[in-house]
Formats: C-alpha cells, structure tokens, sequence
C-alpha cells in the first residue's frame, strides 16, 4: 500500500505545554487508523497537523506529497481538497440547508452545478438523508447532523478521511451506526483516520490502533491492549 | 456554479447576516465624510471666488500730476507694448472727477472742499490677458509699470488678493490633513466591523479553510463588505452634505461641489473601506 502520511520526528508545544513529543507514523493509503487516548493527549492536534491547521515546531509532516515544511500558504487549500474532516461537534453551517452544507466543498472549487447536484443527491440517498436535504442543521437530531458532517467530508472523494471524536456527541447506538459508515466508507477505498477516547467502538481487526499519551504515540494491535496501555 | 457565482453568493450572504453592527459603521462613516465635505465645500467656494477675483481684476495707473494728456498717453501706447496687456484706456482728470462724482455721490463734496484748483491725477486703466491673471504675474506687472517714467503708482488687488490665496491655501491644506486623518479613521472603523464579522462568521470561515476554499474565496465577502461600507458611506455623508447645503443656502450663498469633487470622495470611501477591510480580514496562518 502507498504511503500517505508521514510524521517525522514531530514536535509541537504551546506555550510550555508539550501537545506532541517526537511523533514517528505512517499511515498507508486505504488503512482504518483508530488514534485514541484520554482528553487533552493530543488526538485533536494530531489530526490537525494533517490537515495542516497547525505546523510542527520541529520535524515534519508529509502528506499526499505535501511537506509541511514546505508548503506555501497558496497550496494549502490544494492539499485540503484532498482531505475531509469530521469534527465531534458537527460543524455544521446552521443557515444553509443540509444540500448546501454538503455542496459546499464542491461549491469553493467550482464544480460545476450538474455535477455539484449529481454528487450531493447521491451521497444524500447514500447516507439516508434524501428526504432531509432542505431541512437546516438545527432540525436533526445528532446521528444525522453527524451524518451530514460525514457526507460533506466524502462530496469531494478525498483521499483520507479524519474523525475527530465523530460519536464524541451521540448516544451508543448512533455511535455504532456512524463507526459502521466509517468502516463502509474505508470499504470503498477512502483512507480513514479515527480518534476517539473509546477505542472498544471499532471492532478489533477493523483496522490498527495508535495510544496517545501526553503527547507520545504508543502503538497497539487492538484496543484490549490500549486498555492494558492505559 | 462556477467560483464567480459561489463567491458572489457568500458575498450576498455575507451582506445579509446581522445588518447592525454594519448600520452603525455606515453611520459613523456618513458622519465623517460630511465634515470632510464640508471642509470640501468651503474649499471650492473660496477657489471659486479667487479665480473670480483675479479674472476681473485690473490695474488702475496714476500718473504724476505734471504730466501732460498727450505725455499720459505716450506712457499708455508704452504699457499697452508690454506682454499679457490686453487694453489701456486714458482717464483724463476731468473724466475721474466725473467719474468719482457718479460713483460716489456722497463724497461729492470732497472735491468741492479741495477747491477749483484741485485735479485728480490722471490715469491709465489696464486690462490684461486671461494668462496674466495670477498674483505673481500681477504683482510683476505693476513693478514693471511703477518703474516706467511718469508713473505715480500702479494699484490692483494687492491688499486683499494675497490675503485669499493665503486663506485658500490653508484650507486645501487642512482638507489634505484632515482628507488623511479621514482615511485613518474610517479605515480603522472598518477594520472593527470587518474583524467583528469574521469572528461572528468564524465557523464559515473555519469549514471554507478546511473544505479547501482558496484564500481570496474565503476573504472576498469581507473585502467587499468594506466597500460596501466605504462607498455607501461617503455617498451618504455627500447626500447628507448636500441636503445641509440646500438648508443654509439661503442664509449663506455658496455653491456645492462639483461632480468630479463627488466622485472623488465616492473613490475615497471605496479607498478606505477597501484597506480597512483587506487588514481586518487578513488572519496569519500558524
């Protein structure tokens, strides 16, 4: 499998407050990655820096390609469109219906209006949401706005798809239903980057576990290890 | 949808949300623009009222008392071969105390208390070409006329023509300071508006980033919000200015300005409203 991310040596404070020490990964094309680790380990930051929301104080991040080292301020929404993100609180642009909020990326890019209505209606009936795609955020319930959020991340077929705490906000069996539409979606092809303070909800073999802790990566091969970790 | 489309769509979003904030920097704005107006009127009065001066002023050229018409008039065909003099008319004694009688009839009788022997000097009325009509060029004329021989004094507009330019030129002065304490200011007001609309669209803003929205889609709303504020601005503070012309015309007689005045303060506010907004939108990347 080809490699897409690469941390090397990667270090990252604000402030005095150490967030990452010396993280070393890989993570290869079509891999499910769970992150996990306690509030305040450093997941969110992790996940940022390859997104790229954040550049590492020391070492570097390479991803699709793209150093963080070397980047330039204009390429950063090239990489971007590369890559979609899930946030546990949805982020979801209340006055815009769910259609618009999935059409977005689509729309910042200038796809054109076919194919933006092609892609959306799709991905809508794909998620179960068709009969929700003028209905704004605020008439969902969790489940739905997450997935929403999650169909907004696929639109634009990215390359690696990061979850941030993605059932941080919704009840068991919800958490359950969209851990099952990450794994779909990794099915497909699309690399998936989970962290999540709960690891037990991947099923061990669904793909490979990573422990933060205070900043240092720790690897596991399923989450009853995290557990021994922790 | 193509990018020219989506942008002018947040644009139109943009504009829409939360119109307050936006009301009170547009007043703010109008406000000052209609003391930078007045200032600009004030301007363009005492400019108009200048060049007036110094178009119809002519030199009036006392001989000395002892000369005869016929020297008079040799000095006169003399002035009339100098450059930028356009006429010369002779004014006999007897005329000028004609003419001082129908002028000023109340002060008739001062000739009559200087006795019949009494003349008024004669004089040469001088009237220059358009090109000669400035201070400088004037005040060079009558040295050149007062050192020709016979010459008693040449008089034009000196006592009050430099006192104008000095007042023109003052007020163009303050209208140039305060022209750039108005560019500071309401680009700083701005600049707290635009800001204000970031932060109030911050989640936008944040999800166009991370979606991968290039830079000048995610700051063009904002770009053109402060034009929008700068140009609706400075044409209320002109509408403002002119309705408060209109209500003092009567009392004091003056003109507005002219309409390429009113587009320069348009392009001013969309000047200001423009480098307020590009710095309040502007967000360093870590």
């Amino acid at each position: 499998m080809n490699l897409l991310v690469t941390m090397n040596s990667v270090r990252l404070s604000y402030g005095r407050w150490p967030a990452l020490d010396n993280v070393e990964m890989e993570i290869r094309q079509g891999e499910f990655l769970v992150i996990s680790g306690p509030s305040g380990a450093g997941k969110t930051t992790l996940l940022r820096l390859i997104w790229m929301g954040e550049r590492p104080d020391s070492g570097f991040v390479e991803v699709s390609g793209f150093r963080s080292d070397r980047i330039r301020k204009r390429e950063l929404p090239q990489l971007r469109r590369k890559i979609g993100i899930v946030f546990q609180d949805f982020r979801l642009l209340d006055s815009r219906t769910v259609f618009d909020n999935v059409a977005l990326p689509l729309q910042v890019t200038g796809t054109g209006n076919r194919t933006v209505q092609k892609r959306v209606i799709s991905l809508l009936a794909r998620m179960g949401l068709s009969h929700r795609r003028n209905a704004f955020p605020h008439e969902l319930s969790g489940g739905e706005q997450q997935r929403v959020a999650i169909a907004r991340a696929m639109v634009a077929h990215p390359v690696i798809l990061l979850a941030d705490e993605p059932t941080g906000n919704l009840d068991p069996e919800v958490s359950r239903e969209v851990v099952d539409l990450l794994l779909e979606i990794n099915r497909g092809g699309t690399t998936v980057v989970m962290a999540t303070h709960d690891p037990r909800q991947v099923p061990a073999g669904k793909g490979r576990f990573l422990f933060l802790d205070r900043g240092v990566l720790r690897r596991a091969d399923r989450w009853t290890e995290l557990d021994e970790e922790s | 949808m193509s990018l020219f489309q989506s942008s002018l769509r947040e644009i139109s979003l943009n504009l829409h949300s939360k119109p307050g904030a936006r009301l009170v920097t547009l007043l703010m704005v109008a406000l000052a623009f209609i003391v930078f107006n007045t200032f600009l009127i004030i301007s363009w009065n005492l400019q108009g009222l200048m060049n007036r001066e110094e178009n119809t002023v002519g030199m009036e050229v006392f001989l000395q008392r002892d000369l005869s018409q016929a020297q008079g008039r040799v000095i006169g065909d003399n002035i009339s071969s100098i450059p930028d003099v356009q006429s010369v008319y002779f004014v006999s004694p007897e005329e000028a105390e004609a003419l001082f009688r129908a002028e000023l009839p109340e002060r008739s009788d001062l000739l009559d208390v200087m006795g019949s022997d009494f003349r008024l000097p004669a004089s040469l009325q001088i009237v220059f070409e358009d090109e000669a009509m400035t201070q400088r060029r004037l005040s060079e004329l009558a040295r050149q006329i007062e050192a020709l021989a016979g010459v008693d004094e040449a008089v034009y507009g000196e006592d009050y023509l430099p006192g104008l330019l000095k007042t023109v030129t003052t007020i163009r002065r303050l209208v140039i300071l305060l022209g750039i304490v108005l560019v500071s200011s309401i680009s700083m007001v701005v600049f707290y508006t635009v800001r204000l609309s970031v932060v109030r669209r911050s989640l936008t803003v944040d999800i166009m980033k991370t979606v991968g929205a290039p830079g000048w889609f995610v700051r063009i709303p904002f770009v053109v919000e402060g034009i929008f504020m700068g140009v609706a601005g400075s044409a209320g503070g002109l509408l403002l200015a002119a309705i408060l012309s209109k209500v003092l015309s009567g009392a004091v007689a003056h003109r507005f300005m002219p309409v390429s005045w009113m587009t320069m303060v348009i392009l001013l506010g969309a000047v200001t409203g423009t480098v307020g907004a590009l710095a309040g939108s502007y967000e360093k990347e870590r």
